[in-house]
Formats: structure tokens, sequence, C-alpha cells
């Protein structure tokens, strides 16, 4: 590994004051899962790092307050999974949380570290984008909160800015009869880079038939950042998910994504498994919203 | 490069030292501790032979930074060795072979006495998931997963 220096600030406000004066050259270092293998493999180089790790009084929560599930950003994933915060109506988070990494990389990890990385091997991103995810980026100034989906703008680049930390990922309080589930191939089933992942996010009138909102989003599109499938949402608002309608929207989803080829799979086959994928995870929803 | 001086808990004894920044905690353990169960083998967390319990949590010590240790705890074989639980599962591993060329198997007990800390009646499946963080290329792992069942089931040898 090339040298660099590490500042361990003493409090949030320490860190946001760092950030302000040395933000440009600085890589925020969160747990490290991403960040240290890459520094070690010589893909990235960092001169100085700010460690967060000492701050998990002040960002490592899973709580819900004001209609909304708010992680803080050093929340591991292995704390998403022992959370009671997180009702069955998120299921979709317990499904990824459960495909990802591996048991040690789980309990290290963290969201925002996730979310930050940018990476379409990233699993919770196309979860939180499913759940019309919001980031709250801190600064010694001022705080905003912008939608995870204007924030990551291409592999690896985010919107953040230089003297921004992400402190909390806000999911919102989904409506009645919603549901959710997540689905990931890879080549074998631990620690693995995605071949393709997907989340689907369902909420049903109360006739629990027909679908109020449909969220579906999918990593390993072209430009390799994950995205939703806006045009496979607006086919199955309103509609009756009959088989039927969900062969249409699977024939939609092929058309809609361009997924991307590369040595691990080629785009045929990924928009093969995206298919297989949007049926299934659609059956899951439901079964879930009925609770059979 | 910044000298940073920590102090962490190994194997139940207070350990203060100054690590490079670029220091992992493998690196401390191995070389500075002279913890040698603990093994150097991919170098970026996708073996898992160096995983360690870090504040009650099973982690791959050569990804955590040595300097994000601060006054952490820190177990590894060498602490878990009087432990029932473990002079069960080396028993257990000895019964069934579940060592062959030996690499893994310090990383693996100690996965295992995290899946045995977290759950009384593990399911194979159970056990599966909690070791596959851990990667072993002789035994084909059957006979680890029976190891660790039978050691679970608290049976006599």
């Amino acid at each position: 590994m090339a040298g660099f220096d590490i500042y361990v600030p003493t409090s949030l406000a320490d860190a946001l004051s760092y950030m302000e004066e040395f933000g440009e050259g600085t890589t925020v270092l969160a747990r490290g899962t991403d960040l240290v293998p890459r520094l070690k493999r010589r893909q990235v180089t960092a001169s100085n790092l700010l460690d967060l790790s000492g701050l998990e009084l002040d960002l490592r929560y899973v709580r819900v307050d004001g209609g909304s599930l708010r992680i803080g950003a050093l929340t591991t994933v292995s704390d998403l999974l022992e959370s009671p915060s997180i009702g069955k109506e998120l299921e979709v988070i317990r499904d990824a949380g459960s495909k990802f990494g591996d048991p040690q990389i789980r309990n290290v990890a963290t969201v925002g570290g996730n979310v930050c990385s940018a990476s379409s091997s990233e699993d919770l991103i196309p979860v939180l984008l499913a759940l019309d995810a919001k980031l709250k980026l801190s600064s010694s100034k001022k705080e905003r909160v912008v939608p995870l989906k204007e924030f990551i703008l291409g592999k690896r680049t985010t919107f953040r800015k230089s003297g921004e930390i992400l402190t909390e990922v806000e999911v919102p309080q989904l409506p009645s009869n919603s549901g959710s589930a997540y689905d990931k191939l890879g080549r074998r089933n631990t620690l693995i880079i995605a071949l393709v992942n997907m989340a689907v996010v369902l909420t049903l009138e109360p006739d629990l038939e027909t679908v109020l909102k449909a969220s579906v989003s999918l990593n390993r599109v072209s430009g390799r950042i994950p995205q939703r499938a806006t045009l496979v949402e607006g086919y199955l608002a309103g509609r009756r998910l009959t088989s039927d309608a969900v062969a249409a929207a699977q024939g939609i989803l092929a058309n809609e994504l361009s997924l991307g080829s590369d040595f691990r799979a080629s785009g045929e086959y990924r928009a093969d498994v995206a298919k297989v994928f949007l049926g299934r995870l659609l059956g899951r929803c439901v079964s879930r919203i009925r609770g059979s | 490069m910044s000298k940073h001086f920590i102090t962490m808990t190994v194997n139940g004894r207070e350990r203060s030292l100054h690590v490079d920044s670029t220091d992992s905690l493998l690196d401390v353990l191995r070389n500075r501790l002279d913890i040698k169960s603990v093994k150097d083998g991919c170098g970026t967390g996708d073996c898992g032979l160096c995983a360690v319990i870090l504040n009650g949590r099973l982690v791959n010590s050569c990804i955590v930074l040595a300097a994000q240790c601060r006054g952490a705890q820190v177990t590894t074989l060498e602490g878990l060795l009087e432990d029932p639980q473990m002079k069960s599962l080396q028993g257990r591993f000895l019964k069934y072979n579940a060592a062959q060329c030996g690499f893994c198997t310090p990383a693996m007990l100690v996965a295992a006495k995290d899946i045995l800390s977290r759950t009384v009646r593990p399911t194979e499946d159970d056990i599966k998931a909690g070791i596959s963080g851990v990667l072993c290329r002789c035994t084909g792992y059957y006979p680890i997963i029976q190891a660790i069942q039978e050691a679970s089931e608290g049976r006599s040898r």
C-alpha cells in the first residue's frame, strides 16, 4: 500500500471542519471494506484519509422517525439484518443484506460506505433506489438532502461536494399494502459481485390485485450504474397483476434497459436473468403483501 | 505517513503500541504481537484466513486498518484455547479430519466459535452461511460442517 495519513476526528463537528479545510485532497474512510482492498491493490491512491469509524455514537443507528426509516451512515449491514426497526414491508433490505458480501464483510461494511462507493457491485444501491431513498449530506455550514437517484452520477462518481460527509440515509415509509423483495445472481452465493441484482417494491390497491405503484431497479445497466426501470414501473401502475401483465412487463424491461456486457457475463444473458427476476420478485412481493 | 498510538485488548491482555497509518490489524497481530494463528492469505478480504473477533464480530483483519482499532477488543484462536466450546470444536475437527493442510483451520475454528456463540442449535444452512467467508481448498467443507454440527449438539466423542 502506498503511504497515506489518517486524520482521526474527535467529533462529527471536528470531522466536518476538517473536511471544510482539507476536503479537496481527502478520502473519507468509513470501515474500509471497499477502500482498503482498493488501496492495497493500488487501484486507487489516497494521501489523506478521514477516519469516521470513531463517530459511531453519532452515525450508527437505525430508527423510525418522522414517517421515515433513518439509517446512520456508519450502520453496518449486520446492523440492518438485526434491526427491529425495519418492518416487514421493507423485507427487501434484509434480502439484500443477507446476500451481501460474506459474514465478515457484513459485520464491517457500512451503508454510507456502500452508497458513496457508487459502484455497480454495491448491492444496497438498487435497493435504496427502489425505495426512493434520500441522502443527508452534511458540511460544516449546512445540511442538504438529495434523492439517491441524483447522487450517483456514474461509476464511482457522486454528487458529493468535497467538504461534505454523508451522514444519513432516509427511506420514506411505504403506504399500507406494500411489499418488497430483492434477488442477486452471481457465480457463487457468497462474496460475489452480482451479474445481475434487482430490487422490486410494490404497493397494491386495497383489492390486493391492482398495482398502485411499482418500483423496479437493477444494477449493471449500461453506463454501469444502478437504475430504475421507469417504463416498466409506468406500465405496471394501475394494472391488475395478471400473468399476461407480468409477461408484458418483462418484455418492456428487456427493451428499456440495455444491460452491460463484460468478462463476467454478456448483456443478453443479464437481460434474460433480469426478466426472470422481475417475474419472481413481483410474485414474492405479492405473497409478502398478502401474507401468504 | 502518520503514526498512531493505539491501545487495544488482545486476547484479554491490554496492548499499547505505535502503528503506521498503512498497518492492517493483521500486520500488527502477526508481526508486532507474534500471534501467528492469524494467516495472511489474500490480503484483500477475500479468503477469510485472517478472521478474528473484533468487538464481538467476526471480521477479516487484513482489511481493518490498525489505526481504526483504538480501544478495540480483539480475540484470536490463541485467546480461545481454554474455552470449552473451542476444545469441543477442536476435538471434532480431529475426529472428522476437518483439517488437512491446516492453513484455514484457525480461521475456520474462530468462525465456528462465532456461529456457536450466536446460534444454540445451528442448522446445516446456518453453519454453511457462517463459514462461507472462510475458504478451504482441501476438505470440500463437509468434514468441517459435520465437526461444527456435532460440537453444537454437545454429543460425547
